[in-house]
């Protein structure tokens, strides 16, 4: 449903929960997405990698390599981790093992090498706490499975975007300007600003062309070549609006997930 | 045992019973609220989030009716130092109660004063509240901590406070309980983390748990063979009561939505229908045994949890009188089950979707393996947040139409996990969204008419009443009074903020009044002197 970040005690890694950010998501409805956590220093960095080094070599024949579990359990979704502080819990099983239940006491690893692996575990935690997203990083090599020269096709073709848009104009160097994956999301939708435009006629029969501010069943309002916003009752004008992004809408349902990556593939060479 | 010992026995539990409830005082102050009442709740009250146990947030009151509403005005306004509202008041002997995360006002239904507040500073999710529930004198009110607290109606003080489950795992709350008899029936949140989800019932008077049912089966039990055998993935399997349920007393059944599967957006290692996620269960309340199941989702990878309302009314068909459940469900279906079995009567789309490849014998739809969220990303309608979400529907018997307040809207999924998938796994990016309402006709899922709100998600709640009248908001922030036969507005008022909660109507003094919660506004709309001339 929705969702949020949890309450973590990761105090060596990250300062507590915010709550005005908090309160920010509650006014966002919809698409809260959980807050990111502030950057590591390149300390915390180094310590969570020495960290993955380590607990691959001493923890992961039992507890996978990631801490997701093998023959042991998963370690990402424990308890013991989730109450964690600075590695006041994970410290002595590590030190001392669960020899009732099999696991070994690693009696000769240095009290910096168990911080390691304390930082590297709560870094996995956090990382899948907070995987409800798509990065703006997210590699192209993912995203690259479709065939540019069928994209092409379809760009000039079935897709009809050829009518509109071109590759030496409004498009030129367009992968250069985006992300690969706000690319592929710009390409379907490009959303964020309103580009409605309106040609209003007023009764005495004159008109009024501007950017469209408000289109509901009560009020039309645009704001006019000169930058005054004017407003009206919709039952008293007449007002035709112009939706450059109407064709996006409209081929939004017709893409097959073929259509999709061919498409993105042809645009992602527009470098 | 002999014959005439039992019936000897049998006489004296009798007599014990009728004179015992006869000569026992009404425990119940005069500002409290039995849970009988709350069987046929009276015309001055709202005792429950949805209004009544049915879920239909459809009121009999028709003083503001479609002859006056060009008259409707505001009765009192209280504005509050808050987040945005969320949740649905109660109003109780003129108490209104009400939430945000960490507090709970009492109001005066007549003029709107505050009488109490309580404040409790908690850690854990704040998205939203939607409301308490109450028991004779006391409250019940779920925190961002998963902290289920009792509180003194009368005065906010605290009776007492327990944990539902652990917040450190990821848990939260934001639901408004439900009572039944001598039970506060409670759900919990949170699915950022792979954590089961439950339901579980209270005792007003103690605080101590009368039982929890668990959203996802132990082995051996029937439905978990829709999840992987000899793995972790059911224990972690997700399943959030996020919503309040509904309740038949005919049939002494609770009926409840539960929320999606985790790992969120990547099932591959939860193959298997995943039960009893994304379904809609009838659940005994005294016992919290599961009586049926029906799945909206199954195997759900888009977030498409089945916590919108399960909406009870009867229908004579053919002549035949028939106990029915609807639900218009986050995945763009509409369903209409027999509430007494489980049966399926009715599936049909209320929005155009792409996700599914059929509907299967037992009326579910049957997921696309091709439409799961993938690495390149993949376009689905619905987007994860839905073709409708936690916004109240409304169920009018009279017209016999089913009102959803819906979304056209599309996403790209992506899987984004490398390894073993843990909490959401991917995500998807929106693309575009509109919003209805729509009228769909229960008997054969047809929408009879659709009301256009706007670009972007709607998410305005909806009450109907015995005067012709359907009140919601749009996504340019009108409130809104619609003709429920055809659609039309009939009244608005701009409000410039939006209504993210559903309104809800009582009466008092002769005069009825319409709540509305918008930003962090409670508006009292009724007719000047109470419609009176």
């Amino acid at each position: 449903m929705i969702r949020n970040t949890i309450i973590r005690n990761m105090t060596h890694l990250l300062k507590p929960v915010v709550l005005p950010a908090l309160i920010g998501w509650a006014l966002s409805p919809m698409s809260a997405f959980a807050v990111k956590p502030p950057p590591l220093s390149p300390e915390q960095r180094a310590s969570i990698e020495r960290g993955k080094a380590q607990f691959k070599s001493s923890c992961g024949f039992c507890h996978g390599d990631d801490g997701t579990g093998n023959r042991a359990p998963d370690l990402i979704r424990s308890v013991i981790l989730n109450h964690d502080e600075d590695g006041n819990l994970l410290r002595p099983v590590i030190r001392n093992g669960r020899v009732d239940k099999g696991m070994p006491a690693f009696a000769t690893l240095k009290d910096s090498d168990i911080a390691d692996i304390v930082n590297f575990l709560h870094a996995r935690a956090e990382a899948a706490e907070h995987s409800a997203s798509v990065p703006g990083d997210y590699p192209i090599a993912k995203l690259l499975t479709g065939n540019a020269v069928a994209g092409k096709a379809y760009f000039n073709g079935a897709g009809g975007c050829a009518g509109c848009h071109s590759v030496t104009g409004d498009l030129a160097h367009i992968a250069s300007k985006y992300a690969p994956v706000d690319l592929q999301q710009r390409m379907v939708y490009p959303a964020g600003q309103d580009r409605r435009t309106a040609k209003v006629t007023l009764p005495d029969g004159s008109i009024v062309e501007g950017q469209l501010r408000v289109a509901d069943e009560f009020t039309i309002a645009v704001v006019d070549h000169d930058g005054w916003y004017r407003s009206w009752r919709r039952d008293t004008v007449k007002a035709e609006i112009n939706d450059p992004l109407a064709g996006h809408r409209d081929l939004t349902a017709k893409y097959s997930n073929a259509d999709l990556h061919n498409l993105f593939a042809y645009l992602a060479t527009l470098k | 045992m002999d014959k005439l010992h039992m019936n000897r026995i049998i006489t004296t539990i009798v007599l014990t019973a009728v004179f015992g409830a006869a000569l026992a005082p009404r425990r119940v102050s005069a500002q409290g609220l039995d849970p009988t009442d709350l069987l046929k709740p009276a015309r001055n009250t709202w005792p429950t989030y949805n209004g009544d146990y049915s879920g239909r947030r459809h009121s009999p009151l028709s003083q503001i009716n479609q002859s006056n509403i060009q008259q409707l005005s505001l009765a009192w306004v209280l504005p509050l130092q808050s987040v945005v509202l969320k949740s649905t008041p109660l109003q109780v002997n003129g108490i209104l109660y009400f939430t945000t995360p960490d507090n709970v006002w009492a109001a005066d239904a007549r003029n709107g004063r505050v009488i109490w507040h309580y404040f409790r500073e908690s850690k854990g999710d704040h998205i939203g509240h939607r409301g308490v529930a109450m028991y004779k004198d006391w409250l019940y009110f779920e925190t961002p901590d998963c902290h289920l607290i009792s509180l003194e109606a009368k005065n906010g003080h605290v009776r007492w406070d327990i944990e539902l489950a652990d917040p450190k795992l990821g848990y939260f709350s934001t639901m408004a309980p439900l009572v039944v008899r001598d039970h506060v029936i409670a759900g919990v949140s949170g699915d950022v983390t792979d954590i089961p989800g439950f339901l579980t019932a209270i005792d007003p008077a103690t605080g101590k748990v009368q039982w929890r049912w668990d959203t996802e089966p132990k082995p051996g039990e029937p439905g978990a063979e829709t999840w992987p055998q000899g793995t972790d993935a059911a224990s972690h399997g997700g399943g959030m009561t996020w919503m309040t349920g509904t309740y038949d007393p005919s049939v002494d059944l609770i009926y409840w939505g539960i929320g999606n599967p985790n790992p969120v957006l990547n099932g591959d290692i939860r193959k298997g229908d995943n039960l009893y996620t994304c379904s809609i269960v009838a659940l005994n309340p005294n016992t919290g045994k599961l009586a049926w199941h029906f799945q909206p989702s199954p195997h759900d990878t888009h977030d498409w949890d089945a916590v919108q309302t399960p909406v009870l009314f009867d229908d004579e068909y053919n002549g035949v009188h028939r106990k029915l459940l609807a639900q218009a469900s986050r995945n763009g279906y509409f369903f209409v089950l027999d509430r007494t079995t489980g049966e399926h009567i009715l599936t049909s789309p209320f929005i155009p979707t792409n996700w599914a490849k059929g509907i299967d014998s037992r009326g579910e739809p049957i997921p696309n393996a091709e439409k799961e969220p993938k690495p390149d990303g993949v376009l689905v309608s619905p987007g994860s947040d839905g073709a409708t979400n936690w916004m109240a529907p409304s169920f009018d018997p009279k017209s016999g139409l089913f009102f959803v307040s819906s979304r056209r809207i599309w996403s790209i999924f992506y899987m984004t996990a490398d390894g073993k998938p843990e909490g959401w796994a991917g995500r998807d990016r929106n693309l575009w969204a509109n919003s209805i309402l729509e009228a769909i006709d229960y008997l054969t899922g047809k929408v009879r008419w659709q009301h256009e709100l706007g670009d972007g998600e709607g998410v305005a709640g909806i009450l109907t009443t015995d005067g012709g009248l359907l009140f919601t908001a749009d996504n340019t922030d009108n409130l809104l009074a619609l003709d429920p036969l055809t659609g039309k507005t009939l009244w608005h008022v701009p409000m410039n903020a939006r209504m993210e909660s559903s309104p809800l109507t009582y009466e008092l003094d002769g005069r009825q009044y319409v709540l509305t919660l918008i930003g962090n506004v409670v508006y009292a709309w009724a007719l000047p002197a109470g419609g009176r001339t």
